[in-house]
């Protein structure tokens, strides 16, 4: 699976989230960050990251997600990194 | 562990010092599902709030008893550690809260039961809506939460005589590993 194919994957995610302004999603890149670029509350992260492994069909571990930064590349890096353990 | 009867609150929401502590006993809790604690108020409870309990007392209690309690046995589960053990590992955060409608109010020597349920609990966070009831001192709460379950929990199939005090939504409480916490602190 290619990182762009993931990041379009989430922005789709991302359009069901209320709290984040859909305009705010165009353009979004490996450096955009969840919560001071798209002003997601922080507490939206785990809900993001739960409809995330639906999405892509992989399981995370608590320890992932304990060190996981706020960045799509952390994410991206976190579902592939799933993929491969699967 | 199977569930939290049983257990002394005081034994479980350890960080919590006795005067902070708002929960005195749990009565039911089916870990998926979600869990009733009860608490009488103090005279510290009411103090220079003309004799009634805080709203924002009410959300800490309830949060304590549900969310900040459910959080702290999947983790022991998770761990197969006692909450004391937990202490040196993570520390529970009280981190969001949604909707809260008051309808009544508690002065001291009241009893409540915060009854939550569990809507979320993914990744070390628990998200908890429920509600606070009044209850009659005579009432057995033991005794009449053995015949209490899932289903009843989700309707709030309820005595009349228990009286709505306050609904809560989207109660969160997330356990933060300490390493991270501290990390932080720096």
């Amino acid at each position: 699976m290619e990182r762009q194919e993931i990041i379009d994957g989430l922005v789709e995610i991302l359009k069901t989230v209320r709290t984040i302004n859909p305009e705010k999603l165009v353009g979004v890149t490996e450096e955009t960050d969840f919560i001071t670029d798209l002003n997601a509350p922080s507490t939206e992260m785990i809900n993001i990251i739960a409809k995330t492994e639906q999405k892509f069909g992989v399981e995370f571990e608590d320890d992932d997600i304990d060190d996981l930064g706020s960045k799509v590349k952390n994410v991206v890096d976190l579902i592939l990194k799933a993929k491969q353990k699967a | 562990m199977d569930n939290l009867v049983g257990w002394l609150p005081k034994d479980v929401l350890v960080l919590h010092g006795p005067t902070k502590l708002l929960v005195d006993k749990f009565h039911w809790h089916s870990p998926e599902a979600g869990i009733v604690a009860s608490y009488t108020t103090t005279a510290r409870d009411v103090e220079d709030h003309f004799g009634i309990m805080r709203g924002v007392d009410q959300v800490e209690s309830f949060t304590q008893a549900t969310a900040g309690a459910c959080n702290v046995f999947f983790e022991c589960v998770k761990q197969n550690c006692t909450p004391i053990e937990l202490v040196d590992k993570f520390l529970p955060r009280f981190i969001s809260i949604g909707q809260v409608n008051f309808h009544n109010y508690l002065e001291k020597d009241d009893t409540f039961v915060n009854i939550g349920n569990i809507r979320f609990n993914k990744f070390r966070q628990v998200v908890c809506d429920g509600r606070i009831y009044k209850v009659s001192p005579a009432l057995d709460l033991d005794d009449y939460f053995s015949r209490f379950n899932d289903e009843r929990l989700l309707t709030y199939d309820l005595n009349e005589d228990f009286t709505l005090v306050a609904e809560l939504y989207d109660i969160t409480v997330r356990a933060i590993k300490k390493e991270l916490f501290d990390k932080q602190q720096q």
